[in-house]
C-alpha cells in the first residue's frame, strides 16, 4: 500500500492485504455477491439463500440473462456480470492486531485491512428499471481503460511527438501521478 | 379454464358477471373470477341458489364450485394475482395503486372471455371505487358491452354471487396450498384468514417476521399491517425513493414509502448511493467518488 505523498490532506497510512487471511486458501464468492439499490442498515450474517431467490425472467439484455428477484417487497431486476479482465474482487475486513482488544475498539482507528473472500463476478439489481449497459456501475468499467491510459508510463517516441506540438514536459508528470479509485456502494 | 372447444351457446348474448376475493388480507394472492352464460340460462342460474360467497360455509362454497365447474351451460376464468407482483406494483416508482390493479384484472377477464369467442353483451360487476367511473372506464374500453357497476352486485346478481364463488374458492385453495418461496426452517403454513384482525394471522406473521428480509413473499408489504413490524426491522433505504420523494400519496392501505422499514435513526442520503459530487462528468455519470476513508 501506498503513502499518499498529496499536497493537500495530511498522509494516511494503511495496509491492504490482498492474500487468504487463513491457510485454507480464500473464499470463493463468485455468483454470492448482489449489489442491491438499496443500504440496508445491517451488518452481520444473514440466510440469504433462504430469502432472496433470484429467478431468470427469460429477458436477454446487451447478451445478459435478467434474472428477477423481491427485496421487501419490490420487484429487482439483475443481471450477472464477471470483473474486467485482470480484475478480481475482495471482500476486505479489518485485519486483527494480535493479542488486540475486541474488534469493536479496533474498528474506528484501523486502517489494516485483510481480504475475506474473492469475487470474479456480482449480480447487481435495479428497481423498477431493466438492466443496461447505461448503468452506472457497468459505465464504470470504463474507469479501468482511462485510468490505465492515465497511468502508463510514457515512452520516449510518445514524449517526442507530443513535446514537438505542446512544447516541454517533465518526463514523469503523468506516471507519477497517484489516482486512487473507491467506488462506495 | 373450462373446457376447451367453445360451446354453443357461446354464441348467443351471454352475461357474465365479476367479483374478487382476498383484496383485504395481508398476505396471499388476490384472486378475481368471473362466470359468463347465455342470457337465456339466466333463470337457471337463479335456481342454482348461488348467493354472496361470504355468507356461504365453506363446504357449501365448494359443492357449488364443484356444481358450476360440472355444468356445461356455465364458463367461468379466473386471474390469480401473486402477493409478490401485488407487493412489487404497490411499491414501484410510479405506483399502481390495488384499485387499478383490480380494474386490470377485470378487464383482462373480460379481454380473455371474448377471446375464446364468448359473444357478451352484459357484464355486471362489484364495484371498486367510485362505480360510475368505473363503469366508463370499462365501457371505454369495451363499448359493445353493456356494463352494470354497482356495490354489493354479489348480492344482487345471481351471476355475481357466482363469480364471487368462484373467486373465493380459487383463492381459499390458493392459500391451502401454497408454497413458501422461502426456504429457511421452522416455517409453517397455519396462515389463518389472511386477514390482519386474525389471530392466527397475526401470530404467522409474527413468526416469521425477519430483522432483515422483512416477511417471506407471501405477504403483502405494501399493507399498513406491515408498518407496525418496522420497528422489529433493520432500516433499509432506497436508491429510488431519494430519487423521487415527491411522489404522490395514494389508497389509504398502501405505506408512504418513506415508512417503508425505517426505524429509528435516519441517515444522510450520501450514504445510499455515492455520487460523484462535485467532480468532473465523467465521474457524476458513474457515480464514482473519490473517498479518502472507508
Amino acid at each position: 500500500m501506498e503513502e499518499t505523498t498529496g499536497n493537500t490532506r495530511a498522509g494516511i497510512v494503511g495496509t491492504i492485504d490482498l492474500r487468504a487471511g487463513d491457510v485454507t486458501g480464500a473464499v470463493d464468492l463468485t455468483g454470492k455477491v448482489h449489489l442491491l439499490p438499496c443500504s440496508i442498515k445491517h451488518d452481520g450474517p444473514c440466510p440469504v439463500s433462504h430469502y432472496f431467490k433470484p429467478k431468470p425472467s427469460g429477458v436477454l439484455v446487451d447478451g445478459l440473462n435478467v434474472e428477477e428477484a423481491f427485496f421487501r417487497g419490490r420487484k429487482l431486476q439483475g443481471v450477472t456480470v464477471a470483473l474486467p479482465e485482470g480484475f478480481q474482487g475482495y471482500v476486505l475486513g479489518k485485519k486483527k492486531v494480535e493479542g488486540g482488544k475486541s474488534s469493536e475498539a479496533m474498528d474506528g482507528d484501523s486502517s489494516c485491512w485483510q481480504s475475506r473472500a474473492e469475487f470474479g463476478n456480482f449480480t447487481y439489481w435495479n428497481h423498477d428499471t431493466m438492466p443496461s449497459k447505461e448503468d452506472p456501475i457497468l459505465r464504470c468499467f470504463h474507469w479501468f481503460s482511462i485510468a490505465n491510459a492515465l497511468h502508463k508510463p510514457v515512452n520516449a517516441e510518445e514524449l517526442a511527438s507530443t513535446s514537438s506540438i505542446d512544447g516541454p514536459w517533465p518526463t514523469n508528470s503523468v506516471s507519477s501521478a497517484k489516482v486512487k479509485e473507491v467506488h462506495t456502494f | 379454464m373450462g373446457s376447451a372447444p367453445l360451446p354453443k351457446w357461446a354464441s348467443e348474448p351471454c352475461i357474465m358477471g365479476i367479483d374478487e376475493a382476498g383484496r383485504g388480507p395481508v398476505l396471499g394472492p388476490m384472486v378475481y373470477g368471473c362466470l359468463y352464460c347465455a342470457c337465456s340460462y339466466q333463470k337457471t342460474l337463479t335456481s342454482l341458489n348461488f348467493a354472496d360467497s361470504k355468507t356461504l360455509k365453506e363446504e357449501k362454497r365448494e359443492e357449488l364450485f364443484e356444481n358450476l365447474k360440472a355444468d356445461n351451460c356455465i364458463g367461468w376464468e379466473v386471474d390469480i394475482i401473486d402477493p409478490k407482483e401485488l407487493s412489487a406494483k404497490m411499491l414501484k416508482r410510479v405506483k399502481i395503486n390495488l384499485n387499478e390493479i383490480s380494474h386490470n384484472s377485470a378487464m383482462g377477464l373480460v379481454s380473455r372471455v371474448l377471446d375464446i369467442g364468448v359473444l357478451l353483451t352484459e357484464v355486471y360487476v362489484d364495484t371498486v371505487g367510485d362505480a360510475e367511473k368505473y363503469r366508463i372506464k370499462l365501457t371505454e374500453r369495451f363499448p359493445g358491452i353493456k356494463f352494470v357497476v354497482a356495490k354489493k352486485a354479489d348480492s344482487l346478481y345471481p351471476v355475481v354471487s357466482g363469480a364471487s364463488i368462484v373467486a373465493k374458492v380459487t383463492r381459499d385453495r390458493a392459500l391451502r396450498d401454497w408454497v413458501l418461496d422461502e426456504t429457511a426452517e421452522d416455517m409453517h403454513r397455519n396462515f389463518g384468514s389472511g386477514y390482519p384482525g386474525d389471530p392466527e394471522t397475526k401470530a404467522w406473521l409474527d413468526y416469521h417476521k425477519h430483522p432483515v428480509f422483512g416477511f417471506p413473499t407471501l405477504v403483502r408489504f405494501s399493507w399498513g399491517t406491515c408498518t407496525s413490524y418496522s420497528k422489529d426491522m433493520v432500516e433499509v433505504v432506497w436508491e429510488s425513493d431519494k430519487l423521487d420523494e415527491d411522489g404522490s400519496s395514494s389508497g389509504k392501505r398502501q405505506l408512504k414509502l418513506s415508512n417503508v422499514g425505517v426505524s429509528g435513526y435516519n441517515r444522510k442520503s450520501e450514504d445510499v448511493e455515492s455520487s460523484g459530487k462535485g467532480r468532473s462528468k465523467f465521474f457524476q455519470a458513474r457515480k464514482l467518488e473519490l473517498i479518502t476513508e472507508f
